[in-house]
């Protein structure tokens, strides 16, 4: 069908160019050139003092200690870090399973075709997800604080709340301590500077606030896919249930998950990527404390290279970031590629498109990913 | 049962029927509750901050849950638009750079974008493949890996802690440039097609042509561009220092994480955030079904 | 054919262009090389930028209007900018090649600075301003006085009166020791009011620390003397007596507090311990509040308090360094301090300027007396995330944390810090 003027052609050869010109030049600019920049100062010392292009003493070439650091060297940049993607654990396998179930089951009620009022009630649980993620945290700061909402609500049932922000103790560790396990012998190994019974701590009282942000703000997307895909669901199938007689909990498992299933792929990628990156809420909700247990990888790499000067290893610890994302996506696309169902193909576009605007509608900005903004 | 009913059909039909009305009544009344819990979960919190920020301090602590504001306290907002002697909330100064920053940036997206996205989708070039694909590419680096990366280039070009710093790289993004080559590539070709033949040049036949009949992509590209700019966050963070290029949103991550001094000073910090949340909400309110078509984009189109 | 390879130069042109793009605004190093201090030519006004971490706005408008006074007299002006988050605003700022000219020098930050090559060390030319030598100590790097200290403070116990007398007790009951600190406390604690709270890192508990006789890192802050059995006392004494009920931390509180100050002007602290600039919170926030300040009760081996302070750091980057020693100058004069101490409440950081003060003040006699024997900071470079790191731990104090442990890892940490 091309080819027919080659006239036409050869100038839409230059607009083409031109059209995306301006695309090249700041994605080029500000994201690709960057990149390496970064990459450089990741094998360099670079306090944040001269140029870090310039060799010399400022920015010695260290080859690539600032990432064996990370795994290897005994010393407080490895169990902190450590510390923060142990952190980053509990918080994706808590809040990846969860925002998923809460939102396809908000879908499937806000899709039955009893109830009224549909818009309104998913307007009303979407709304977290547009707001900005700074001035939810700081409600959150505020509902949760000791004296804030939730407490006052637990109150009302004679339940005296934790300090949720002051609370280091791990989920996990207060859980095993019912059982009269409290820092056991058998715990004592050490796994890349911290001991089991440390990896073993589970979100902290503290990191679980997060985890219900994290919850509360994304599962109105999410939602909203799944409910774009239910409405996808032929209509045939639904009545053919109907008629075979099988319960609501049966159609729900054998017709609609399955039908679903692209869609729950969809929001799992998401959620995955999403959750490595959380930054924002860190920094206004604590940096960290209690105790490290909110630290994130993400939080980490900024306030090592712009509060303690280690530009290098601030940098090694993003592009690390980076890596982890770049396998779990992959392999997230691996089980995919395995799926090999035939409606599923047919439906790729759709599931791209989604992830794109998943990604767009949380709000990301020009550079980020397409998952982040869920999170960010 | 279910035998009986497969057995005896006229009257069976007749008790299912009851059944199912009544089980259809209690699904209701459990759907609604379902659905008005969760309503309360998701919109009481603003609920409460509107609430808070018309409160003062000891209120704010005493009564958390209560949303009557009693006594209505206006100190909070009187601080934050100046009419105290206490100059250490400009509110106006950030409101002015966050209204600044993101009226450029959304202009700059959805024309930008939209350039793009045509020329990847309708345009014949060389090496069109291969800037799709850098684009899917770009669109999967993580926004965190950035942040030292971003700090580095606007240090690099000397444009740190400007204006320059904070609109230039967001002046286009991946996933907009993607979502409008996605929504081209469904549209005809034939009207443009005719135009072209007409003689238009290729810019005139987007400007005049193209452009009118992607008016829904348009604005569904204008209000993310919106949501995104006025809420970004970490890169107006590396890449400005002084308090004048202060945005809302990094205005009130300062109130929050940093010392307001003494004091938790809830109700200012409260209504510091509602500020930043009102736009959006406005904007949200208003063109509902194009945001509820944003977050599906793809999925309506596909 | 020929439009292939048309198209082709096409490509590379733009790819060309895009580099040359990036490459052009900085074939020089871009902002990265600007030169360590390319001084303004002399003469004219200058506009200095100053970046302050502030406690509040009393120290803000203290400062406002002193460099105003300075402006007037010389023709130059000062942009007073109050932090939000000073450690990262200086680190990009540094970075940036965009630092403020003045700016407060934290005592624990100053060797991290001076390492990294992002001070001026101006020292010899306030040689003569007889700053108290202990100061000068805290700011010196590599022999060299880095910055004039600014002022400093030190902890002292506040105990609310109308709480005390309720209590039913007395002038008499005022704790000399640990032992009459419990037991006041024991009594102070009722209903919502808890006896002592305290801020949750070593700046409030490292007192307890000192008290007993240990300190972290060895005075000439080359060796770690973390895990003693004297520090593990100080601490242990905190925890005795929060499992007692009679101590909380401020984040412990119910609501929590900022800081062991907002628990003491709400009143749900009895006591608390906090230095000079409790008097400006205190007037500002809770003008109807009485107390009165006492020196801190002794531990085992004595007296022990701790010392805070900042300098007046000028950036190697600044390009107006010697109007910046000039208002550093003023600013550190006598007078001058005694104004700041009069707006929000530290000691000068001079000789003359503290004998002024503890004539001036008499109720604040023992923050003076602290002077004598506060323990400073740990300011060696590298040891800001340790602190960071043990502070983080000293919180879980209140939540089971072992002190034991904590003392361990800050040693280990520590250690390996000061070896670089």
């Amino acid at each position: 069908m091309a080819r027919r003027k080659s006239s036409i052609h050869g100038r839409e050869g230059i607009a083409g160019w031109v059209f995306t010109a301006p695309m090249i030049i700041v994605l080029g600019l500000f994201l690709f050139v960057p990149v390496l920049m970064a990459f450089w100062v990741s094998l360099t010392n670079w306090a944040g003092n001269g140029n870090p292009f310039g060799g010399g003493e400022t920015a010695k070439f260290v080859g690539a200690s600032n990432y064996t650091d990370l795994f290897l060297k005994d010393g407080l940049t490895r169990s902190t870090f450590m510390q923060s993607i142990g952190n980053t654990f509990y918080y994706v396998l808590l809040v990846v399973p969860l925002q998923t179930l809460t939102s396809l089951f908000l879908a499937l009620v806000v899709n039955n075709k009893l109830l009224r009022g549909k818009s309104f009630f998913r307007t009303a649980f979407y709304f977290p997800s547009v707001t900005s993620s700074i001035a939810i945290s700081t409600v959150f700061l505020f509902l949760f604080s000791n004296s804030g909402a939730v407490n006052g609500f637990l109150k009302l049932f004679g339940i005296t709340g934790p300090q949720w922000f002051a609370d280091s103790r791990g989920l996990l560790h207060l859980i095993l301590g019912l059982f009269g396990a409290d820092n056991p012998s058998w715990a004592q190994g050490q796994i890349f500077g911290r001991t089991l019974w440390d990896w073993l701590a589970g979100p902290s009282v503290a990191m679980c606030v997060i985890i219900i942000l994290a919850i509360w703000t994304t599962t109105g997307t999410f939602m909203l896919m799944f409910l774009a895909a239910l409405q996808d669901l032929p209509v045939e199938v639904d009545e053919a249930a109907a008629l075979d007689g099988v319960s609501a909990w049966q159609k729900f498992r054998l017709v609609t998950v399955p039908m679903l299933r692209p869609a729950i792929f969809l929001v799992v990628t998401l959620g995955l990527i999403g959750t490595w990156q959380v930054f924002d809420q860190i920094y206004v909700m604590g940096k960290g404390a209690p105790d490290n247990t909110t630290l994130t990888p993400a939080f980490l790499s900024y306030s090592q290279s712009f509060t303690s000067l280690k530009y290098g290893s601030g940098a090694a610890m993003a592009f690390v970031v980076f890596l982890i994302i770049v396998l779990l996506t992959w392999f997230q696309r691996r089980i995919m590629r395995e799926d090999k169902k035939p409606g599923w193909w047919r439906r790729r576009s759709t599931l791209v498109g989604a992830a794109s605007s998943g990604a767009a509608a949380a709000a990301t900005p020009a550079d980020s990913t397409s998952a982040a903004g869920a999170h960010r | 049962m279910t035998t009986i009913t497969k057995q005896n059909t006229t009257p069976a039909v007749h008790e299912a029927d009851l059944r199912r009305v009544r089980n259809s009544g209690i699904k209701k009344v459990l759907g609604y509750a379902v659905l008005l819990i969760f309503a309360v979960i998701y919109l009481y919190p603003f609920a409460i901050q509107i609430a808070t920020s018309f409160k003062d301090d000891p209120q704010a602590a005493a009564h958390p849950l209560s949303i009557i504001p009693n006594p209505f306290d206006l100190s909070a907002w009187k601080r934050m638009f100046g009419l105290t002697s206490d100059s250490s909330v400009p509110i106006m100064t950030w409101l002015g750079n966050s209204v600044l920053v993101t009226v450029i940036v959304t202009a700059a997206r959805v024309f930008f974008d939209s350039l793009a996205g045509y020329a990847l989708s309708r345009l014949h070039f060389r090496g069109r493949g291969f800037l799709f694909a850098a684009v899917l590419a770009v669109m999967s680096v993580p926004g965190v890996a950035l942040l030292v990366p971003k700090f580095l280039i606007v240090t690099y070009l000397g444009i740190y802690d400007t204006y320059a710093a904070m609109i230039f790289p967001l002046l286009i993004d991946a996933a907009g440039v993607f979502i409008m080559k996605q929504f081209f590539d469904s549209v005809s070709v034939s009207i443009e097609e005719a135009a072209r033949m007409d003689g238009a040049g290729v810019f005139r036949t987007f400007w005049s042509v193209v452009l009118p009949m992607a008016r829904p992509a348009l604005i569904t590209l204008t209000i993310l561009a919106f949501q995104g700019s006025w809420n970004e966050f970490s890169h107006f963070l590396v890449v400005t220092q002084s308090a004048n290029h202060k945005t809302l949103i990094t205005g009130l991550a300062g109130l929050t994480s940093g010392s307001l001094g003494a004091g938790t000073q809830f109700p200012l910090k409260m209504g510091a955030a509602l500020l930043t949340t009102i736009p959006v909400a406005i904007l949200f309110f208003t063109f509902q079904r194009y945001f509820v078509r944003g977050a599906n984009e793809g999925g309506e189109k596909g | 054919m020929s439009s292939t390879r048309t198209r082709r130069t096409r490509a590379v042109a733009m790819a060309a262009i895009t580099g040359a793009l990036a490459l052009s605004a900085c074939s020089s190093g871009g902002g990265f090389n600007t030169p360590a201090a390319t001084q303004a030519p002399a003469g004219g006004p200058v506009a200095l930028k100053m970046l302050i971490a502030s406690s509040g706005d009393a120290e803000t408008n203290a400062l406002k209007a002193a460099t105003a006074a300075w402006g007037k007299k010389t023709g130059n002006s000062v942009e007073v900018t109050a932090a939000d988050n000073m450690d990262q605003q200086l680190g990009q700022a540094f970075a940036g090649g965009a630092p403020p000219d003045v700016f407060y020098g934290a005592d624990t930050r100053i060797g991290d600075f001076a390492k990294a090559g992002n001070l001026y060390a101006y020292g010899d030319q306030v040689a003569n301003e007889k700053f108290l030598p202990s100061l000068v100590q805290t700011f010196t790097y590599n022999g060299k006085l880095q910055c004039a200290p600014k002022d400093y403070s030190t902890l002292a116990l506040e105990i609310n009166t109308d709480l005390w007398t309720k209590a039913g007790l007395t002038d008499a009951d005022i704790p000399k020791d640990w032992a009459a600190l419990e037991t006041v406390a024991t009594k102070l604690t009722q209903g919502t009011v808890t006896g002592l709270v305290i801020g949750n890192d070593i700046n409030r508990g490292g007192a307890f620390m000192k008290q007993a006789g240990g300190w972290v890192i060895s005075a000439d802050g080359k060796t770690m003397t973390a895990d003693t059995p004297q520090n593990l006392a100080g601490l242990q004494e905190i925890k005795k007596m929060m499992d007692a009920g009679a101590l909380k931390f401020n984040t412990d509180t119910t609501p929590a507090a900022g800081w062991g100050g907002e628990a003491f002007g709400k009143g749900i602290a009895a006591m608390t311990i906090e230095g000079n600039w409790i008097k400006g919170g205190m007037q500002k926030d809770y003008p109807n509040l009485k107390y009165k300040v006492v020196e801190l009760p002794t531990g085992p081996a004595g007296k022990g308090t701790l010392s805070f302070s900042n300098c007046w750091a000028i950036a190697a980057k600044s390009q107006h360094q010697a109007a910046s020693v000039d208002l550093v100058k003023f600013l550190t004069s006598t007078d001058q301090q005694l104004a700041f101490t009069k707006a929000f409440g530290p000691m000068p950081s001079t000789e003359d300027g503290i004998a002024k003060f503890k004539t001036d003040y008499p109720a604040d006699a023992p923050f003076a007396a602290g002077g004598d024997y506060g323990q400073g900071a740990v300011n060696a470079p590298g040891m800001d995330p340790v602190m960071k790191a043990f502070n983080s731990k000293m919180a879980t104090l209140s939540k089971g944390g072992d002190p034991k442990a904590m003392l361990a890892d800050l040693q280990k940490n520590g250690t390996a810090a000061l070896a670089g």
